[in-house]
């Protein structure tokens, strides 16, 4: 069973520190797969703090881990830091408007027993 | 005194000792600029040809020779390089008659333009810390993207005309759909749903109209235009989740800024990420009249398919400098711009750098080399290298392939 997920994409300090040091360590790959759920969110996919969720939609499929989140309650909203794994569910449909939907991203979110996706595939990805 | 080229606020006041391979000290460095002098040691690159290490002189080489034969070449990157680098490569982009464009055209470039042309008042970050009792931060988060902004600017500092601590003499307002860190730390947090800016920027022009708001908590939204109104001096500072929500209805914005200063006297400074983002935009207004996405086959053409997000599909051959953009932009672009003869001159290892044909390592700019650059306010900093080194700086790179060229 899924649920749609509005993922709208913000700034963390800790994951750009990371992504300075190197692109390439699993400490950016930590702070980049993963999305901060609502709490109801998390209890309807059956998703404790910490476990994998797919994330589904027409442009890609990627898991990542949920985190619950620390704010109010916000249902159907989750959040994601902008990066190669959030860029995999990003909208191509630009044309005139140029801007990508970085901040209105749909998926389907469903709860996940595979592996948290990591950076060499999201390269292998590109190369195809 | 160092310059951190960490992000668009330039902190002119960094004191660092270094040891072998590490800063061993650093003072009024924030966590970002940590990071970003940190890079200086990791993951840096080697001049390199379809994967294989080579020599600069020959990775230049071939550059030169991708750019000369291609058909549609872009030119992409420019924000965090220097204003000298920027001059040649726009020189680069006439000369190949080529697509020139930087990261202001999916971010910050649609509020940059209306500042830059006059059409939204702006100030400095100076006259914020010395004059200003309310900050509006509306989608953006300085803690995490400009984390000296409330401490240096906005929300702590005392200035000439704000002698009194925080809590007596400013309001922070934070407008977001999420509590931020920096809705934490503020006065005011006002939380909005998703796309719901136009409809809150409307109920404040409501109150000041004398009416009755349809959106949010009405006592709390009439609390807050009055505090908007009893304001001496009111600087806003929009993110990119305000540019984000009004990407097509940015006169929404504008009407609330002229109705503000109807009232009081209101300032707007967009948070430009990159450090040197507006410096790029000056120069390309200054030279075709656009702040970016501009083609200069046969003449100077302005528009949207000359834009990164759209270039990127239709253009053979790509100049990347000093960005990521295979990390930074939606995977359809990035994947358009892995399969094209991609060229990238960048310090440092990135996505982009390993789907490069060729890849020219370049001097830090700011750490290993020197120049100017346009703080977000359009200060004008310049910085000298503060650690030697051999590399190239980008502006001696991109004049050495124009050179070839
Ligand atoms: S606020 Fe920006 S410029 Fe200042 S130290 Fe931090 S990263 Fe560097």
């Amino acid at each position: 069973m899924g649920i749609d997920l509005r993922i709208i994409t913000f700034r963390d300090i800790f994951q750009y520190e990371a992504g300075k040091k190197s692109r390439f360590s699993p400490e950016f790959q930590n702070l980049s797969a993963q999305i901060i759920m609502d709490k109801d969110d998390m209890v309807q996919l059956g998703l404790k703090d910490g476990q994998n969720v797919c994330l589904e939609n027409e442009m890609s499929k990627i898991v990542v881990k949920a985190i619950q989140t620390d704010d109010e309650p916000h249902p159907g909203l989750a959040f994601m830091t902008n990066s190669p794994w959030s860029n995999q569910l990003v909208k191509d449909n630009i044309n005139d408007r140029i801007i990508p939907d970085f901040k209105a991203i749909l998926v389907q979110a469903s709860a996940s027993n595979e592996s948290v996706t990591n950076l060499a595939e999201l390269l292998e990805r590109l190369r195809h | 005194m160092a310059v951190c080229t960490g992000c668009s606020l330039l902190c002119e006041d960094i004191e660092v000792a270094l040891k072998t391979g590490a800063i061993e000290k650093a003072k009024n460095l924030c966590r970002k600029g940590q990071g970003h002098f940190q890079a200086l040691f990791s993951d840096r690159t080697v001049p390199s040809v379809e994967g294989g290490e080579t020599s600069l002189d020959q990775a230049i080489e071939k550059a030169a020779n991708i750019l000369m034969n291609a058909k549609d070449p872009l030119l992409y990157g420019w924000s965090n390089s220097s204003l000298e680098a920027q001059k040649v490569g726009i020189e680069l982009a006439k000369k190949l008659e080529a697509k020139i464009d930087d990261t202001s055209s999916f971010c910050q470039g649609q509020l940059l333009e209306r500042v830059l042309k006059g059409e939204l008042p702006s100030c400095t970050l100076d006259d914020v810390r010395n004059f200003a009792d309310v900050s509006v931060f509306w989608g953006a988060d300085p803690s995490n993207s400009h984390p000296r902004h409330l401490s240096r600017f906005s929300y702590y500092p005392r200035g000439s005309k704000r002698q009194k601590g925080y809590e007596e003499e400013r309001n922070c307002v934070v407008i977001d759909v999420r509590k931020s860190s920096t809705a934490k730390l503020c006065s005011d947090y006002f939380r909005i749903p998703p796309g719901g800016d136009a409809e809150f920027a409307e109920a404040i022009i409501a109150i000041l109209d004398g009416k009755m708001p349809r959106f949010g908590d009405k006592k709390r939204m009439i609390g807050l235009a009055s505090i908007f109104k009893k304001a001496d001096f009111g600087a806003i500072f929009p993110g990119l989740g305000l540019v984000y929500s009004l990407v097509q209805k940015m006169e929404i914005f504008e009407n609330l800024v002229a109705r503000l200063n109807d009232v009081s006297n209101y300032k707007v400074v967009p948070m430009v990420g990159h450090y040197n983002m507006r410096g790029f935009n000056e120069l390309m207004l200054d030279e075709t009249g656009y702040i970016n996405q501009i083609s200069f086959k046969n003449g100077v053409h302005h528009g949207s398919e000359n834009s990164v997000t759209m270039a990127a599909k239709s253009s053979d051959a790509c100049l990347v400098v000093g960005s990521d953009p295979l990390s930074a932009l939606p995977f359809v672009i990035a994947r358009s711009l892995a399969k094209s003869q991609l060229v990238v001159i960048d310090p440092r290892r990135s996505l982009t750098t390993d789907a490069a044909k060729v890849v020219i390592p370049s001097a830090m700019s700011g750490l290993e080399s020197g120049g100017k650059a346009v703080r977000m306010d359009g200060v004008r900093i310049s910085f000298e290298p503060i650690f030697e080194s051999n590399l190239l700086s980008d502006e001696e790179i991109l004049t050495r392939i124009m050179e070839a060229i």
